[in-house]
């Protein structure tokens, strides 16, 4: 139902806000960037209103397949890298055998 | 080469922990390798030689400052053509970046869509998702990463994102017979 339509008939949106300000925070929200609070509200009109659910549906598919290409870092660069940091905290020249 | 043992030990402390992420995003930024590698080892000569300036807070912030401002005195001093056409020069890099990642075998067709969706957003909206969403930065370090507002990397996110949502509508996807 329209924000404007639950204004009309007395019903409040779920989770207080209307999908217009849930589409405005819902990247802010899937990325953890929000506060609980705001969060809490979010999930809550998530759970009733199908469009935005699906919404943060589609947005969750995009991160979790985007999130699936990030490359392996090899471990051995991480070790050279770290034996480097270490030498350096040291006090030894790292650029030297 | 350090002044005191303070600063070794809060090298120690505040540095070495975050090699992981700062390799990570030096292959974003270089899409190479080896030379991530040398980046990675350039910005730790920088922190080493900061670090009794550095007060303690947002260590991981502090560092993709470095590693940012490395990556172009690195670039100023051994691609000159970046100066002349940064962009074109970048996109020559991500382009070959992007065949990288279309060749490795993405399975399924809306994997596909989305990464080529991806390749085709211009260089600063696809930079600040491969920051994000692929090398899993915060929005406050995506900023340092890019020297820009935290503001404009959360516009530059909704609206890549969207772009990509509006390309899987396109092609039909529906998340609920796909989840």
């Amino acid at each position: 139902m329209k924000t404007w339509m639950m204004k009309l008939f007395g019903r409040t949106p779920p989770g207080g806000m209307s999908c217009h300000q849930v589409g405005e925070v819902l990247q802010q929200y899937l990325d953890g960037e929000i506060d609980a609070e705001r969060a809490g509200r979010i999930e809550a009109h998530l759970d009733e209103c199908r469009r935005c659910g699906m919404e943060a549906e589609t947005y969750e598919r995009i991160r979790a397949t985007l999130a699936a290409q990030r490359p392996d870092v090899p471990a051995e660069s991480v070790d050279r890298l770290r034996e480097f940091g270490q030498r350096l905290a040291r006090g030894e020249d790292p650029t030297t055998p | 080469m350090g002044d005191s043992a303070v600063d070794d030990q809060a090298f120690e402390t505040y540095v070495l922990p975050e090699i992981e992420v700062l390799l990570r995003v030096a292959n974003s930024l270089t899409r190479n390798h080896a030379e991530a590698e040398d980046l990675v080892q350039d910005s730790l000569i920088r922190a080493y030689r900061g670090i009794s300036r550095f007060d303690g807070r947002h260590p991981r912030a502090w560092l993709l400052t470095i590693l940012r401002n490395t990556h172009i005195n690195r670039n100023r001093r051994r691609r000159p053509e970046l100066l002349r056409d940064p962009d074109a020069a970048t996109d020559r890099l991500v382009s070959a970046a992007s065949d990288e990642r279309t060749d490795a075998g993405v399975d399924d067709e809306i994997d596909a869509e989305i990464i080529r969706a991806l390749d085709s957003l211009d260089e600063p909206f696809r930079r600040v998702v491969e920051l994000v969403d692929i090398d899993g930065l915060t929005y406050a370090e995506a900023a340092e990463v890019l020297d820009v507002p935290v503001g404009t990397v959360m516009s530059r996110l909704h609206r890549a994102r969207s772009r990509i949502r509006d390309r899987l509508d396109r092609v039909g996807f529906d998340p609920r017979s796909h989840m």
